[in-house]
């Protein structure tokens, strides 16, 4: 039941009826994990707090550096130094002071965080390495938790969403498995806004997940080229010998 | 003729502008790319002539399915498009 603070909170989501007080109520019922505090996590996790996301588990090991603040706008000025996830608390609680937040300032392992994904009720992924991407996708098919996934480097940004129901594909038939080098944001580069675009369409295709509205981007890889302003739609398909899914 | 066109992200490191090539298969277009760009090849194949673990490839927009031999047939006028993995977030 909502409050009368949360209707006038939440009014201008609350009025679209593939929301309304069900979809509202669902949010605010929800656990949410994000996974990386930096350019993509921010808006992800500003969005969602302020959305009216009841509960959000945030994990980051870094800590806040000078040249994180030109593009993660979720940490300050003087967060310089502070743990990411402490940082990005105290901006998410400014914005909803009534969402639930716990933070884990470490790297969990497979099966801690095979725990943690267990409670949740979407993961969004926002790191910036493969083997944790890999292992997301692994723990969230497991538990057929869905996955919201994103990319970005210097123009150009990348998003699919994993629900993980029958004939369709997970994050392992689109990219294969290996050991090659994760091309970071820190050595490449990344225009800042970018990180805004791919990071507000994760937290939009959790809210539909959620409140079970619209068509999440399942089977399909959005590619975002801000060079140009195109956007890129790649269609793909469990593949048949896949070793997560298939 | 098949529209063979590369990722922004792979721009940075080689040389590798649009090319209009006639191909029945993903492996005939890059081929006949690799003629003309002989350096982009290694950045794109293995030494098995696969895709590397990082590089997909779609037509018309659909994910290739043989990564292997690249046999996947194309049309007249199929758009070959190269892209890479990322990771940053």
């Amino acid at each position: 039941m909502l409050t009368d603070e949360q209707l006038l909170k939440y009014s201008r989501q609350i009025m679209l009826p593939q929301i309304d007080i069900a979809g509202q109520e669902a949010l605010l019922n929800s656990h949410l994990l994000i996974i990386g505090l930096g350019g993509l996590g921010a808006p992800v996790a500003m969005y969602l707090a302020a959305a009216g996301v009841g509960e959000l588990t945030l994990i980051d090991d870094d800590k806040v550096d000078l040249s994180n603040l030109q593009r993660q706008i979720i940490h300050q000025f003087e967060s310089i130094g502070k743990d990411k996830v402490e940082s990005a608390k105290i901006t998410a609680l400014s914005l909803n002071p009534e969402t639930r937040i716990n933070i884990i300032n470490y790297r969990p392992g497979e099966e801690e965080m095979s725990t943690l994904i267990e409670q949740a009720n979407v993961v969004i992924d926002c790191c910036d390495n493969f083997s944790t991407r890999f292992m997301l996708n692994r723990i969230c098919h497991n538990y057929r938790v869905p996955l919201v996934s994103g990319a970005a480097i210097r123009w150009e940004g990348q998003l699919s969403t994993y629900t993980y129901e029958q004939g369709t594909p997970c994050y392992r038939c689109l990219y294969e498995e290996d050991a090659f080098n994760d091309q970071t944001c820190t050595q490449n580069g990344v225009v800042a806004p970018l990180v805004g675009v791919i990071g507000s369409m994760q937290a939009m295709e959790a809210i539909k997940l959620i409140s079970g509205t619209g068509h999440t981007v399942t089977g399909r890889l959005m590619l975002f080229d801000g060079m140009d302003m195109s956007w890129r739609e790649i269609r793909f398909k469990p593949r048949p010998a896949c070793p997560v899914c298939s | 003729m098949v529209k063979v066109i590369f990722t922004e992200n792979l721009k940075r490191h080689i040389d590798c502008p649009p090319c209009e090539v006639e191909a029945a298969s993903v492996a005939e277009a890059l081929a006949k790319v690799f003629a003309a760009h002989p350096r982009l090849g290694s950045y794109i194949l293995d030494d098995q002539g696969g895709l590397r673990k990082h590089v997909m490839v779609t037509v018309d927009n659909n994910l290739i399915l043989d990564r292997e031999s690249l046999s996947d047939p194309l049309d007249q006028n199929s758009e070959v498009y190269v892209l890479q993995a990322l990771s940053g977030g």
